[in-house]
């Protein structure tokens, strides 16, 4: 796993940036390569790749609808990933994280419908604390599994998103189904519920600064703290954390927990800034992005939130490629897989 | 093997080196961490292609380009860390990857009958049905012999072999290697023991920096001559604590005062109940440092974790200047009470994939000035890791290498500068020379001293007796977990400890 470089590294700013440089070439040769494969797929397939490439590139950056898109897209990716690259650092994979944003968008979404009158100064920290609560839950349940029966957490995050399936389904049809809608929705939330908006129209509301301040916070937890150091050394080698005196068993706990806090956070955006309800398949693939987004960025709490700028203005490009070129969007989501293959693949080169 | 040359990147690992290995021999080629003794034999096993140079095998130009290239050749090369699989037997550990007949039903009874041949030939006890996991390290390491053997070898590499091993395993290994050279094979012998070269190897090269400095008739060598040539300049041979044993000790333990540890009957037991430590009380005084003889898996790694409070004590009590081990946890103990130099380095000790400044300060990053307030403080970490660096001359490139670019003997520099880099009452060293070179055991003897004239207390766990010997005041002989005996240094005796050591006195 990579990890950052520490502040005042021998050799002064120079080699920093050299270093930085040749971190960053893989990346840049693994996107080239991975597009070149996929042009020649689009070509083959008879369509135009130049217009494909830049429609996938640049259609966040050519209207300002394009890039709202592009950021509200980012802030459930950017958390998605903290919530898979936090517990990876103690070793542990979180493949829980579209059950824990269900969950979170649940208790986000139930807070909001019942308190509905409350006024905003209330409301909306409510909103986003029981999304928090309720995905930390659903991360506390395999980790309490893991603690108390030694269950390995891949299994029981993945079973555990299916859970959350059936609880989205039994609030947004039996619960408070919203009647108008055609597809299990819950009635709105409360007005003093959803997140203030930063600009009004196309509408791009302040989870964004949340995500960011987040995804600041999480940085600096395994990166500057005592906690975080305990973190990343169970996840290098468990067995010496425990000789030199780390509460292994409760790093690996407080990882999961940690991850499910950060995904349910994301639910609970998505239902208080963006839907203003809770809806089923919300969760998107979201779950698939966020793994994807920790894993190119090798766990580096630093480099996730660009790596998931990336794939936002990627998914946002390929809707349109879709819209208007007619080739399957799909396509982006190889070119997802092809940049992670040939990242991976650049460490088995430098290891030779 | 002429002039063979290896370069990584800029630094030339083998520089013109000649290597000449006979028929019935058995050759040691002795050196220095980096000297590149290793390098030599990968290439001469096919893992290193070379730059430039030519191998000869029984006069015949060969090219190996790799290990399976070798062991068609008759060269085979049984490493420092064992490649097992460990849930596997021994039988399946040494048919892996050669030709098995009829695969899919794994019928091994032919391989068994082949396996125990060539063991009893070679006086390598083992049994193939048992698994691989649940043998000491001199039976793991004879299944790897037993495994080249099996491919047909001729010329065998033991890389650094008595690393984990007792002196009887050690005296069992020699006896094999003896057969072996006997019955036309050869064997190449890397350590940097002197020891071990002067009593098992016929002929000796030195390697250093790279370069071959010398090749010897065992005859012809002193272990003076040798350490001369290995380490060049770095040492003053006739002034080293290795060779004056007297002057190492320094002065006697300060035993008006009340110990520093104190074990008043500890019975460790393990998972499946069974005892680990029984009943030991044991005390280590200021300014002295006891040992702790015994075969490997005797309750030692029970006895340093117990301390540590990793293991609790079913019974009896631990402490620490004063301080109930029971009541405190480790990470408060390893802040100003104890330094812990674990046994496994790579299991218990380090962390591959975190940088060298974060290895460094592992169990200490709680403790100021490392960390205040939750945080930590980098600027001063690296600044104390790099002074640690030059200080335990570590080689690497920095606080924020990586931990997996450092070789074995750097990564035990790693755990004894983190151990030393704070003051603590007590130390507990486990074999804590263990694959390192001359001038690096120098230095932990050297550092373990000035802790006990600092009045210090040490409680030294090693596998090697001449250590023990060399810098206890007392040694303490563990037997199946029970202490078999404590000898004052007036009274040490390499055979009364090695009587204690194979449980004459409890059995009888």
């Amino acid at each position: 796993m990579a990890l950052e470089l520490t502040p005042d590294a021998p050799g002064g700013a120079a080699t920093r940036l050299k270093n930085v440089a040749d971190q960053l070439l893989p990346y840049l040769i693994a996107v080239v390569v991975a597009f070149i494969v996929i042009g020649l797929v689009i070509g083959l397939m008879g369509f135009d790749v130049l217009t494909a490439y830049s429609t996938i590139l640049f259609t966040s950056f050519k209207s300002k609808n394009g890039l709202v898109q592009t950021l509200l897209k980012f802030v459930p990716l950017l958390l998605q990933a903290l919530a898979f690259t936090v517990p990876l650092a103690a070793g542990k994979f979180n493949i829980g994280g579209e059950g824990q944003m269900l969950v979170g968008a649940i208790g986000a979404a139930l807070a909001g419908i019942i308190f509905a009158d409350w006024p905003l100064v209330v409301l909306l920290p409510l909103v986003l604390l029981a999304s928090v609560l309720c995905g930390a839950l659903w991360g506390a349940i395999p980790a309490w599994l893991l603690y108390q029966f030694n269950m390995n957490e891949i299994l029981t995050t993945v079973l555990l998103n299916f859970i959350s399936f059936s609880l989205v389904d039994y609030v947004a049809v039996e619960l408070f189904r919203d009647p108008a809608a055609g597809h299990p929705t819950t009635v709105p939330i409360g007005a003093g519920g959803g997140l203030p908006l930063l600009i009004s129209s196309p509408p791009l509301h302040s989870g964004l600064i949340l995500a960011i301040l987040v995804a600041a916070a999480v940085y600096i937890y395994t990166n500057k703290t005592s906690a975080g150091y305990e973190l990343v050394v169970t996840g290098a080698n468990p067995r010496a954390a425990g000789v030199f005196g780390i509460p292994v068993r409760r790093v690996f706990i407080a990882s999961l927990v940690i991850g499910g806090m950060l995904a349910g956070l994301s639910g609970g955006i998505e239902v208080a800034g963006s839907h203003h309800r809770l809806i089923e398949g919300m969760q998107s693939n979201y779950l698939l992005l966020g793994i994807i987004i920790g894993l190119i960025a090798k766990g580096n709490n630093l480099a996730v939130p660009f790596v998931a700028l990336f794939i936002a203005i990627l998914e946002v490009g390929a809707s349109a490629m879709q819209r208007t070129l007619l080739i399957p969007g799909e396509m982006v989501f190889i070119v997802e897989a092809l940049i992670l293959l040939f990242v991976l693949l650049s460490d088995v080169f430098k290891k030779r | 093997m002429q002039a063979v040359r290896k370069t990584f990147g800029s630094v030339a690992a083998l520089n013109e080196v000649n290597l000449h290995i006979n028929r019935n021999e058995i050759h040691g080629l002795l050196g220095g961490n980096g000297a590149g003794k290793t390098t030599l034999m990968n290439v001469l096993y096919g893992l290193y292609k070379p730059d430039s140079g030519q191998i000869w095998l029984d006069g015949q130009p060969v090219e190996i380009h790799s290990p399976r290239d070798a062991i068609r050749q008759g060269i085979g090369m049984v490493h420092q860390h064992f490649l097992q699989v460990d849930s596997y037997t021994v039988l399946e550990n040494i048919v892996l990857g050669a030709a098995i007949k009829n695969r899919p039903t794994m019928q091994l009874a032919e391989a068994e009958q082949r396996v125990k041949a060539l063991a009893g030939r070679f006086g390598l006890a083992v049994n193939p049905q048992a698994t691989v996991e649940d043998l000491p390290m001199g039976a793991r390491q004879r299944v790897e012999i037993l495994k080249a053997l099996y491919r047909g070898i001729k010329i065998l590499i033991l890389d650094e072999p008595t690393t984990n091993l007792t002196p009887q395993e050690v005296d069992s290994l020699f006896e094999s290697l003896r057969v072996m050279v006997s019955q036309g094979m050869s064997v190449v012998f890397i350590t940097h023991k002197l020891g071990e070269v002067m009593s098992a190897c016929d002929r000796i090269t030195v390697l250093r920096e790279g370069q071959s400095v010398l090749t010897l008739d065992r005859a012809a060598a002193s272990p003076e001559s040798l350490v001369q040539a290995m380490v060049g300049d770095e040492l003053d041979v006739a002034g080293s604590l290795l060779f004056s044993a007297d002057k190492a000790v320094g002065d006697a333990p300060d035993r008006t005062q009340p110990p520093i540890l104190d074990l008043d009957a500890v019975t460790v037991r393990g998972d499946n109940r069974q005892p680990l430590l029984q009943a030991c009380s044991l005390t280590v005084y200021p300014r002295e440092i006891v040992g702790i003889a015994g075969v490997a898996g005797n309750g030692q790694r029970a006895l340093a974790e117990s301390i540590l409070g990793l293991q609790a004590p079913s019974a009896g009590r631990i402490s620490i200047a004063g301080t109930d081990v029971a009541q405190t946890p480790t990470v408060k103990l390893l802040e100003k009470l104890v330094s812990y130099i674990p046994e496994d380095r790579l299991q218990d000790g380090f962390l591959p994939s975190a940088s060298v400044g974060q290895n460094l300060i592992l169990g200490r990053h709680r403790r100021e000035p490392y960390s205040k307030n939750g945080f930590l403080n980098w600027p001063v970490i690296n600044r104390a890791a790099r002074r640690l660096i030059g200080e335990y001359k570590i080689r690497t490139l920095g606080p924020d290498d990586t931990g997996a670019n450092l070789s074995g003997g750097n990564i035990q520099r790693v755990m004894i500068a983190r151990a030393f880099s704070f003051p603590a009452r007590l130390v507990v060293a486990h074999n804590p020379t263990q694959g390192l070179d001359i001038p690096s055991i120098e230095f932990v003897f050297s550092k373990l001293l000035a802790h006990k004239a600092a009045g210090g207390a040490t409680l030294l766990i090693s596998e090697n007796l001449d250590e023990l010997l060399l810098l206890c005041d007392r040694i303490a002989t563990l037997y199946r977990g029970q202490i078999a005996g404590i000898l004052e240094r007036e009274a040490f005796d390499k055979y009364e400890i090695g009587r204690l050591m194979s449980g004459a006195r409890i059995d009888s």
